[in-house]
């Protein structure tokens, strides 16, 4: 990492201004905008979902809607670059003529500022399938123009367990740049050359870290890596190992049973990435295909054509999830799919806990 | 607690049935239990953060749950009403499940809570307030002693409807499509519903495709207002779906204007009485028919 720059909070209100300015778009965690209605502000009310708030990932119009500090945005970041759904091509068949409408594969610059460290470095795990037999245009040109600045983070609750998955909360991987709070702002590290560039490009923000800052921001990190420390832990490398040898444990029973199978999960996952493709039609012989987000705990999500349905029930769904993030993946790409954001255990209302089912099959493995 | 768990150990020692479905406790509030052995039995709960409607367990949909065997379950006051929902659609035999009621004084809305939760307006359930079945009638077993009422919360579902009654349809169309916007269309609220039981549901079926899978406008539109539309006067109010959002729509705001809807109408009141019967199901020649032209 290169050596750290200080970012007032002042300097960062006029860069933000200046990058809108400019036509580059900035995305950070923000409240939820959508109409007020007289009467209906009070539905806002702590619940165990209370840390996401109305935070979510958005773009925003002023660096003073940026929530740079704890909470957590609902959904991750994963879908600034495949968005819930996206246009991959549109068609007009006249007669036997057939003619199709690219979707264009370059996107205009974007800067995230404030990405939770775990959604950061999600992306760069996922690269390696949208980089696997095929080259995903769209992923690969919205990472492309995009700089992702990582906040370093406090860590949010007993639910967040990066560190047994190779993640840290001041991960650099997947940022360009990681800005870690001390007083009156940010210090500021830069880790890949578009996020040199980036502060190159911006320099006259940037100021040489105030005395004091360096140390502000190691005990900050070191806090964080701290409080990490106390919550869930296991060997991915040993979890990955039982879960290889035992496909048919009666343990993938017990999990399952529980599920409703909707997919939320994957929904907020930062890595799941599984995609459906549909046509839909617009009129009479037009219409657009498009890439949606789609889940393993679908039912439909395996139905064969036949109708026989490899995967039956919900048990060997959940399996399938387990299996894909911290087996099947790391063996094909060397990565857990999975960043321990946590935020499938707090979406799950029906009390699925990943965190503590890791730690049952890492029991098991040490059997 | 004690009288719950010795009769789940009870109908488990003399293999009335397999397993009983209820609450545990666990790092992350209380949950679902499928207790199969007397031990799993000492670790049923019943408090106010057992707002699950376990009755979703017993939709035929739940293949995982119905290869169990015979199941017992415990059901508050409004779950009642969702079981009911599906004996009187023949989704469930009567004689398949043994119920085991709990008198409930109301839920809090947060399941995932440490401790359980005392209720205040701050913390009760909106759909508590006026419950009309704190003690379900449609039950084998009634457990618990008689509970106080819950307090009223700080905004009902029936004001909820009320302040966008009070919309123009402009401001309304605007409401709506920003909370559609967030629809992420896992459909979490189609899984956990005890009352959506179709073995194929119309958004899963693409020949042809009735409902868009993208979660454009027009595809968030057409799966939520489907959704809705199907439940009015079948949906029992139970929240789940709601809570179960993961986008956080307000989704039992449109499930409670359909109820009013359908009571004004129909004069139907959903209960835990399977032989009552619902407006989607019956025909009456003095049935309201002006919107026929």
């Amino acid at each position: 990492m290169s050596e750290a720059l200080y970012l007032t909070r002042e300097a960062l209100q006029e860069l933000v201004a200046g990058l809108l300015a400019a036509g580059t778009a900035v995305i950070g965690p923000a409240h939820a905008g959508g109409p007020r209605i007289p009467g209906l502000e009070e539905r806002e009310r702590p619940t165990a979902k209370g840390i996401y708030g109305s935070l979510e990932y958005r773009e925003v119009g002023d660096a003073a809607e940026l929530v740079l500090g704890p909470g957590m945005p609902r959904l991750s970041l994963k879908q600034f670059f495949l968005p819930q759904s996206e246009d991959l091509f549109a068609w007009k068949q006249r007669g036997a003529e057939v003619a199709i409408r690219e979707t264009p594969t370059t996107f205009n610059p974007r800067v995230v500022i404030g990405a939770k460290p775990c959604d950061a470095a999600a992306l760069e795990v996922v690269d390696a399938v949208m980089n696997w037999e095929y080259r995903d245009e769209l992923w690969n040109g919205r990472r492309a123009a995009t700089t992702i600045f990582a906040l370093a983070c406090a860590v949010e609750d007993q639910h967040c367990f990066c560190p047994s998955v190779g993640a840290a909360p001041d991960t650099i991987r997947g940022a360009d740049g990681l800005l870690t709070p001390v007083d009156g702002g940010f210090l500021v590290e830069t880790v890949t050359d578009k996020g040199r560039a980036f502060v190159e490009a911006h320099r006259a923000r940037f100021a040489a870290a105030p005395d004091g800052a360096a140390g502000q921001a190691r005990a900050f990190r070191d806090a964080a890596t701290a409080k990490v420390g106390e919550n869930t832990r296991i060997d991915a490398a040993r979890v990955q190992d039982w879960i290889e040898n035992h496909f048919e444990d009666p343990f993938w029973a017990t999990l399952g049973v529980r599920c409703n199978g909707c997919g939320a999960c994957t929904m907020v996952c930062p890595t799941c990435h599984c995609f459906d493709i549909v046509d839909e039609e617009e009129g009479v012989g037009c219409g657009t295909r498009r890439r949606c987000w789609d889940t393993c705990q679908a039912g439909k999500f395996t139905l064969h054509a036949s109708g026989h349905n490899p995967r039956a029930d919900q048990i060997a769904r959940y399996r399938q999830r387990i299996n894909h993030k911290f087996a099947i993946y790391p063996v094909k790409f060397g990565d857990v799919l999975c960043t321990g954001c946590g935020r499938c255990v707090r979406t799950c209302q029906m009390g699925q806990n990943i965190g503590e089912i890791l730690v049952a099959i890492d029991e098991h493995a040490q059997r | 607690m004690q009288e719950l768990r010795d009769l789940a150990r009870q109908l488990l020692a003399d293999e009335t049935v397999d397993v009983v479905v209820g609450w545990e406790d666990s790092p992350r509030g209380a949950r679902p239990i499928f207790a199969a052995t007397p031990d799993d039995a000492g670790k049923l709960i019943f408090d106010t953060r057992c707002l699950h409607d376990l009755a979703t367990y017993l939709n035929p949909r739940r293949k995982q749950v119905t290869d169990l065997g015979k199941l017992a379950i415990v059901v508050k006051g409004c779950d009642a009403k969702a079981v009911a929902g599906l004996l009187r659609e023949a989704q469930l035999e009567r004689d398949r499940v043994v119920l085991i009621g709990v008198r409930c004084g109301g839920v809090c809305e947060d399941s995932m809570a440490p401790e359980p939760v005392a209720l205040t307006p701050e913390t009760v359930a909106p759909r508590c307030f006026g419950c009309d079945n704190r003690e379900p009638r449609l039950v084998d077993h009634l457990v618990g002693e008689a509970q106080p009422e819950p307090p009223g919360p700080l905004l009902s579902l029936d004001e909820r409807v009320a302040a966008l009654d009070a919309l123009t349809p402009e401001q309304l169309w605007e409401y709506w499509t920003a909370q559609f916007d967030k629809c992420v269309r896992c459909y979490a609220c189609r899984q956990v519903c005890p009352l959506c039981v179709c073995e194929r549901c119309v958004a899963d079926k693409s020949r042809p495709q009735w409902i868009e899978t993208a979660s454009h406008p027009r595809g968030n539109f057409s799966w939520n207002v489907t959704r809705a539309l199907h439940l009015a006067g079948r949906c029992v109010g139970c929240g789940e779906c709601e809570r179960f959002c993961p986008s956080g729509i307000p989704l039992a705001t449109i499930n409670r204007k359909l109820q009013l809807v359908v009571e004004e109408r129909y004069g139907y009141r959903v209960a835990d009485d399977p032989e009552l019967k619902a407006p989607i199901g019956d025909f009456r020649l003095d049935d309201q028919q002006e919107f026929i032209k």
